[in-house]
């Protein structure tokens, strides 16, 4: 978690994507894998499109994320495929609800990730900008994704202090609530305040347009997966028509 | 620049971001207990119900038109990445657009308006169950690939036809009360504090 949208800070891995393909990415992991439709040329496209994130992940070197998510996946793949059928009653079903979450959201998260991960927050803005998407949308978006990392932080730092406290189990879910939760939006909000004085410092709510110093553009990548959304698109169309 | 405006500032939009976070951020944590098939329907309930306390804080800070809905629609957008289909996003929108107009007509203070805002903004999460009636055949044959026939037959026993209303029912009393709950949290920590 060292690089990309989360931090912010500089990308120093070889292989680069522009941000609008990986938009492009994750619209067809998302819409294919999650739509659920079997059979015909799907057993073809599933399998593809479940080791897009893979691939992406070990060209970007992060090997151990795409190892565990591998790994992952074919568990929950062959409990699905061989356990599952063996079983019945509440072991089907307690099967069913983690095999098949990680089955079916796995390859679109684990794509989300990557998009997260290795994509920089100015980089986003300069491909939102190229889209005519209004920052009515990009800024709430960079903002949320600064600060998700923060949330959990300070989540956890709540959560030793209330340990010590002896407020840990969900033996009183009120308690729980109450001395986890305002704190957390106590520290939160004011770190946000903070965040919002910097950015307007740097010029963000001015009214002439903002340059952006990122180089973004297609290249030979971005038309290979371009290439692989379309032909999987065509097939999922298809398919809906019954064809193949 | 110039604060009074009731345009959107980009201080407002950074306000956006933050409360979003939070506030998806809960919701999704609300959302993990779902695993259990009776979880996935009790959550209209109970999943408002915990979102009203970072809400009811959101609207003190929320003061102009289209804070909520951009909030509704980013939800949406998301909800949409996790694998709950495209409906979310058409509800987050309406829903969101009827809580703003709600609090406008409020002027952003009165504290029967923020209830009733809260309460119908809550319904967007609706939009994730609308294909289980919409489409049911198929969303329920589509679910046996990945959950298996046991998961998908105990959820069908359990979302007979007029259950929709009976979610959409929860959604709403589950904002009702999570926007009380929302603002007793506030007036006992938060005012104090001098957050608010």
């Amino acid at each position: 978690m060292s690089v990309g949208l989360i931090s912010g800070s500089e990308n120093t891995a070889h292989f680069t994507l522009d941000p609008r393909t990986k938009l492009a990415l994750v619209a067809t992991v998302c819409t294919i894998m999650i739509s659920g439709r079997v059979g015909g040329i799907m057993t073809v496209i599933h399998p593809i499109l479940a080791l897009v994130p893979f691939v992406l992940l070990l060209f970007s070197r992060r090997v151990k994320a795409a190892v565990c998510y591998m790994i992952a996946y074919a568990a929950a793949y062959s409990m699905i495929s061989f356990v599952m059928p063996a079983t019945s009653g509440i072991i089907s079903i307690l099967i069913g609800a983690t095999a098949g979450i990680i089955y079916r959201m796995m390859p679109s998260l684990i794509t989300g990730y990557f998009v997260v991960n290795t994509t920089k927050v100015s980089e986003f803005n300069a491909a939102m900008e190229h889209m005519h998407v209004s920052t009515k949308i990009t800024i709430p978006m960079s903002v949320m994704f600064r600060f998700f990392p923060t949330i959990k932080e300070e989540s956890s730092a709540i959560k030793d202090a209330m340990h010590m406290r002896g407020i840990s189990s969900l033996r009183n879910p009120m308690e729980m609530l109450e001395y986890r939760l305002v704190p957390l939006l106590m520290s939160v909000v004011k770190i946000g305040e903070e965040l919002s004085i910097s950015a307007l410092t740097r010029g963000l709510s001015g009214d002439i347009k903002r340059t952006n110093i990122c180089k973004i553009g297609f290249h030979f990548p971005d038309l290979v997966c371009f290439l692989l959304c379309i032909v999987c698109w065509i097939c999922f169309v298809l398919h809906m028509g019954g064809i193949v | 620049m110039n604060q009074q405006s009731s345009k959107l500032q980009a201080k407002d939009l950074i306000t956006v971001g933050i409360f979003t976070a939070i506030y998806f951020v809960i919701f999704l944590a609300c959302a993990m207990l779902g695993f259990i098939p009776i979880f996935l329907l009790a959550m209209t309930f109970y999943g408002p119900v915990i979102t009203g306390i970072p809400f009811m804080l959101y609207l003190t800070k929320a003061k102009k038109f289209g804070m909520v809905t951009i909030t509704a629609v980013i939800c949406g957008i998301l909800m949409f990445v996790f694998g709950m289909g495209y409906f979310t996003m058409i509800t987050a929108l309406i829903c969101g657009l009827a809580a703003d107009f709600i609090l406008k007509a409020g002027d952003y203070s009165s504290k029967k308006n923020t209830t009733l805002a809260y309460a119908v903004y809550s319904v967007w999460f609706i939009g994730n169950y609308i294909p289980l009636y919409l489409t049911r055949e198929s969303y329920f044959a589509s679910l046996v690939s990945g959950y298996g026939q046991e998961y998908v037959d105990t959820l069908r026993a359990y979302t007979p036809g007029w259950m929709f209303l009976v979610l959409l029912a929860a959604c709403f009393i589950g904002g009702l009360i999570g926007a009380a709950l929302g603002k007793a949290v506030l007036k006992k920590h938060f005012v104090r504090a001098g957050i608010v």
